[in-house]
């Protein structure tokens, strides 16, 4: 198991493309153009390109609510105009603009995000068993945080699936904050992935800024679980380099994050640029290649948001609304 | 008591939380990156008090509600802020039944002296978890009180109530009414939970509102002064609720309408209207109205500017209701 060349592009595409979107939803919420808020991806995307990319349509997937699962819907192949659509209150969003952040794509087996944290670890145990049921070869991919595991559906989740040897991924995309507090003040373990060993669960520690190893990993832990082993526990070890949500404090505890430390992530461990760099150095690519790249993702991006504001706004009648609750 | 001093309804609660930590060195606040003061309500509390008094915790809802509960019992006088009330969700079982039922269920021999923080309310784009008013879920189970203020003034009062109480009180604020400016005391006073405010006079009309609708309601008022005179009356909380003060409104204007920005179905304003039924038929001289959050779960986007209570909907329910 290895990545082809041909994986190594298109990862790479998709990283770039994620950070673009990423970068859109960013001028959107400043520009006020977004109904409610926004949690920036900023440099932790790799993990979230590599969690999608070899799931087939079919498996299942809870994406991470940093970039608001962009990252992981695209390298899932989702097409994810609706869902921007969403994120602007227009009536062609995935949930008819009536969600604002909430995703929901049941074609692709994308049932949910929610803004209680740990709200993926109860249903992941759900997806695990529906998969093993039907036996169809269906897979799980619950992308979280190292703060949710601050909740005890984690840990639930994680005994259930050990016990039951259900087809779950742990995908933790740890980059050591939980909103502004910081994961080495709430944890007495460096490495989040130590709370698998209680369960049985294997476990490895990945380079989140490094996307082929994140993908890697990804290859690793889908052969794992495809194969009826159980659950596998992955841990990306990400930065977050801006705040926790667009607009608030940037601290950990009572403390101000340093800027300085933040640009640095930002320049000198930025997955894409890391990235694009190796794949210039073996020569699958030249620069002008990823020039390429980046323009036609910047493109996109543009022509994205010039669809979303082209729709309606989603204004259904309270009548409408009414005979909706229930199926 | 008059004061010319302004506070945002934020730092009212913040001047609650900070005199009653001084004057009570058992009370103490727990929550989900309560150090960091992400709303403006524990800034720098931190920094003042240390960690011993300002507990930052995981997301760990459950654990924090159970260690409030737990310190509450050997004696501690805890505040657990959850930011949002939509979180408190997660740590349903040990709100609604191991710290509401404690007391009565093990032979009302023992307080349980916690406050229960969060802010909710629609009206701001992003649904569910981060919109949805729980009070009428709390007021079914007996136990709790809960109270949510409308103004700095009553916030601060509340919030020493809520902290002196020997009960679990759920002080639930507005989060479109967290910067509000209004005229704050200095000095220590109470707002004590069970006592409604009359906010304007009146003698056609009786509008009972909370929290953000009180502003909804007094727009309205004030746009019919004119033609009606329309009383408005904050409860302020609504477990204890003060049937008295609305009782003796409605000897003056025999008509209401509840303004309710929770759940239509079984919430608050159903209850209200079940005590009138029961305590002032004959004060009624029309059906009484009611303007809640229709019966759908609450949406983001730009819908949920009017499926909550909009002053238009509160007046056309006031005309349906001085017609009838």
């Amino acid at each position: 198991m290895a990545l082809s060349n041909q994986h190594d592009v298109e990862l790479f595409r998709t990283l770039v493309r994620a950070m673009a979107l990423d970068r859109l939803m960013m001028r959107l919420i400043r520009a006020g153009r977004l109904v409610g808020f926004y949690h920036e991806g900023g440099v932790a995307l790799a993990p979230g390109v590599a969690a999608g990319f070899f799931l087939d349509k079919d498996d299942i997937m809870w994406p991470h609510y940093r970039a608001h699962g962009v990252a992981h819907m695209l390298s899932k192949r989702v097409d994810v105009k609706p869902y921007f659509a969403e994120h602007l209150g227009r009536t062609e969003g995935c949930c008819k603009g009536r969600s604002s952040f909430h995703a929901s794509f049941p074609a692709d087996h994308i049932f949910g995000s929610s803004g209680n944290i740990g709200a993926n670890f109860p249903a992941s145990v759900g997806y695990g068993f529906a998969a093993k049921r039907k036996s169809l070869g269906q897979i799980v991919m619950n992308c979280s945080g190292d703060g949710s595991y601050g909740s005890g559906r984690a840990h639930e989740a994680l005994l259930m699936c050990a016990n039951w040897k259900l087809p779950v991924i742990f995908w933790c995309e740890a980059n050591g904050m939980a909103q502004h507090s910081s994961m080495d003040q709430l944890f007495p373990t460096p490495n989040i992935s130590n709370l698998a060993a209680g369960y049985g669960i294997p476990s490895h520690i990945i380079d989140g800024q490094d996307l082929f190893a994140c993908a890697e990993a990804a290859q690793l832990a889908i052969a794992h679980v495809r194969a009826g082993k159980g659950p596998i526990f992955i841990e990306c070890k990400t930065l977050r380099a801006q705040e926790h949500s667009v607009g608030g404090v940037n601290y950990a505890g009572t403390t101000p994050r340093d800027p300085e430390l933040m640009r640095e992530w930002k320049e000198e461990r930025n997955p894409e640029t890391l990235a694009a760099a190796a794949l210039v150095q073996q020569g699958l690519l030249a620069q002008t290649d990823v020039d390429a790249i980046r323009a036609a993702a910047e493109s996109e991006a543009d022509a994205i948001e010039h669809y979303c504001e082209s729709l309606p706004k989603a204004l259904p009648s309270i009548e409408d609304l009414q005979s909706a609750v229930y199926a | 008591m008059k004061s010319d001093r302004e506070l945002t309804l934020s730092e009212a609660i913040r001047e609650a939380y900070v005199e009653e930590m001084r004057r009570d060195d058992r009370v103490f606040l727990i929550g989900t990156s309560i150090e960091a003061g992400t709303f403006p309500h524990t800034k720098g509390l931190a920094d003042q008090f240390g960690a011993s008094r300002v507990l930052d915790t995981p997301i760990s809802e459950p654990a924090m509600t159970g260690c409030a509960m737990g310190a509450a019992q050997e004696g501690l006088r805890p505040v657990v802020d959850y930011m949002y009330a939509g979180f408190a969700y997660c740590a349903g079982s040990e709100v609604f039944l191991q710290a509401a039922q404690y007391h009565f269920l093990h032979g009302s021999q023992h307080p349980l002296p916690m406050v229960m923080v969060g802010t909710c309310g629609v009206g701001r784009r992003v649904a569910n978890e981060h919109a949805t008013l729980p009070y009428g879920a709390l007021i079914h189970h007996p136990g709790l009180k809960v109270c949510m203020p409308s103004t700095p003034y009553d916030a601060k009062g509340l919030m020493k109530a809520a902290i002196r109480d020997d009960n679990p009180v759920f002080f639930l604020w507005h989060t479109s009414l967290m910067m509000l400016k209004g005229p704050v005391p200095e000095e220590d006073y109470v707002v004590p939970l069970g006592v409604a405010d009359v906010k304007r006079s009146g003698s056609d009309l009786t509008i009972l509102a909370s929290g953000l609708q009180v502003g909804n309601a007094l727009k309205v008022a004030a746009k019919l002064a004119p033609e009606f005179s329309i009383e408005v009356i904050d409860p302020r909380s609504f477990e204890p609720f003060d049937r008295e003060c609305l009782l003796k409104s409605l000897e003056k204007t025999h008509r209401l309408v509840i303004v309710d920005e929770d759940f239509e179905r079984g919430g608050f304003a159903a209850e209200v209207m079940a005590q009138v039924m029961e305590h002032g038929y004959d004060l009624i001289d029309a059906p009484v109205k009611r303007v809640c959050h229709p019966h759908f779960p609450v949406p983001g986007g730009y819908i949920d500017a009017y499926t909550m209570p909009t002053p238009e909907r509160i007046e056309a329910a006031v005309r349906g209701a001085l017609e009838a």
